[in-house]
């Protein structure tokens, strides 16, 4: 059973002048465990509200989104169940500024009862020893950079111990000399076989960490497929069009 | 940031006024010997005599007891209208509610805080006449305070990062639980020193009691004043008080604010 599900998804949104635009325009797709799906697009193309609406971050106008068999879209699922289980990665990290980073990881796992604080503080330094940042422990996030920000970030979704993890253009926000240690850290996540749903910018990045490459556009996925086909062999004019565009530079 | 150390271009300027100050009282006699006698003989009719300064003293227990009971009504109340706006902007489902926190505040920061002093004393509890006057001077300066100090707090959390919210809520958390670890102590942080000058102004505001017979530290100068017919003194004297707690609440908020901004630290 596949992990995400995703059937005939819309998402309209309404303007403040009262007018609408319909964002997402009807999206079937599906996750498997321990998939790794980078999904690329030019901006505004519904990618990244896609993204949003799997942890209804963004809820969708219609369609359905099963979660391990239970459709997270009905207005009688429990959402905060299911996003203790969805973890997700903003482009601007979103730490809370006004905890230290042990708290941050620590917030929500002691706060759901998941675990005690003691428990969790073990589990917060295994994690940040992962992202390599052991001694900041006790540091505050406005003393990070930005890089460490979005490792301590991840290793703060990984703390809920989710079953998959959303990327929101990850990298998109950081100094170009930072990059390479968040993405170190990602594809470490990778090859330790967890579920991972990227948006990005990275088309390297993503054709080596991706199992599966979506190409949104216009509010659909116009192709989809292996990287090497999409990145070397695509067969829509538009993937075309937009990999011309960002594979020049 | 100003620099803590060495005289800034505020002192020197201070310095000039307080010299100025000092040559205009040397140049009109003050620091004659007849003119020092005559200060004193009135300082002792206006304080010392018949323990006349208890009168201050009790005058300005009755404003601090006001002042800080308003101050707790009013941060409530500011709390629960200010979440119940921002929750209803931000999609939650309380129409009624809204529209009730909407009324409140237009009604109450519409109209003068002296006429809604007035009105709470001599019509809503007119015939509550055994009840302390000063808790329904607590009640009407605290509601009154409270629709100010709402804005202020809805201010200070539409100014948090939707991010914020939506990092806490991405965990799990509820969105009550959100605001109240994620968004509310950070808001709480950036409106620290708006809700001081509300509670400045708050203090300051209380001197209007006297209106409705409380003997607070305005009404107690005004008592004395009755007793000798002097007119400068115990109200100059009056007015140096409120200014020492002033000054002394917009210390401690700035040390507040240096614990509060530990995390900004470098």
């Amino acid at each position: 059973m596949p992990v995400i599900e995703v059937k005939d998804l819309h998402k309209t949104f309404k303007r403040q002048d009262g007018t609408k635009i319909e964002v997402l325009k009807g999206i079937t797709t599906q996750i498997e465990k321990g998939e790794k799906i980078a999904v690329i697009g030019s901006s505004g193309s519904g990618k990244s509200t896609f993204l949003r609406c799997l942890n209804r971050m963004e809820e969708p106008t219609s369609g359905t989104i099963n979660f391990k068999g239970e459709n997270i879209v009905d207005p009688k699922c429990d959402i905060n169940k299911v996003r203790q289980k969805v973890g997700m990665v903003f482009q601007h990290f979103n730490l809370f500024p006004h905890l230290t980073v042990r708290k941050n990881l620590t917030l929500s796992p002691v706060e759901l009862k998941l675990m005690t604080q003691e428990e969790a503080n073990v589990k917060a330094q295994e994690l940040l020893a992962r992202v390599g940042l052991a001694d900041k422990i006790d540091e505050w996030p406005d003393r990070l950079s930005g890089g460490q920000k979005q490792r301590v970030a991840i290793a703060r979704a990984l703390a809920m111990n989710p079953d998959v993890l959303l990327f929101d253009e990850p990298t998109s926000a950081l100094d170009p000399e930072m990059i390479g240690e968040v993405l170190d850290v990602m594809q470490e996540l990778a090859d330790s076989g967890m579920t991972m749903y990227l948006v990005t910018h990275e088309m390297g990045f993503a054709h080596k960490i991706a199992n599966r490459i979506l190409f949104i556009d216009g509010g659909v996925i116009s192709e989809e497929g292996q990287p090497d086909e999409v990145f070397n062999h695509p067969k829509q004019p538009r993937t075309k069009e937009f990999l011309s565009k960002v594979l020049r530079h | 940031m100003k620099s803590k150390k060495g005289l800034g271009r505020g002192d020197t300027v201070l310095g000039i006024f307080a010299l100025f100050l000092l040559y205009l009282l040397w140049s009109s006699g003050f620091f004659t010997a007849a003119a020092w006698s005559d200060f004193n003989r009135r300082f002792y009719q206006n304080f010392i005599k018949d323990n006349r300064y208890m009168m201050l003293v009790d005058g300005l227990k009755a404003t601090i007891f006001m002042t800080s009971g308003a101050t707790l009504i009013g941060v409530i109340v500011g709390l629960i209208l200010s979440v119940i706006r921002v929750a209803y902007n931000g999609g939650a489902k309380i129409p009624v509610l809204n529209k009730f926190a909407d009324a409140y505040i237009t009604v109450l920061r519409g109209t003068p805080a002296m006429v809604q002093l007035l009105i709470w004393n001599f019509t809503i509890f007119a015939s509550a006449r055994d009840l302390n006057t000063q808790y329904i001077a607590i009640l009407a300066f605290g509601l009154n305070s409270g629709a100010y100090v709402a804005e202020i707090f809805r201010g200070g959390i539409e100014a948090i990062d939707p991010g914020q919210m939506e990092a806490a809520r991405s965990l799990g958390l509820s969105y009550s639980t959100s605001m109240k670890l994620v968004v509310l102590p950070q808001a709480l942080r950036n409106v620290i020193p708006m809700l001081f000058n509300e509670f400045i102004a708050l203090l300051k505001e209380t001197s209007i009691a006297g209106y409705i017979g409380i003997d607070d530290l305005t009404r107690a100068g005004q008592n004395i004043q009755a007793l000798t017919l002097e007119h400068s003194q115990p109200l100059v004297m009056v007015a140096i008080i409120y200014l020492v707690i002033v000054m002394l609440l917009s210390y401690l908020v700035r040390k507040l604010e240096q614990y509060l901004s530990r995390s900004k630290r470098r």
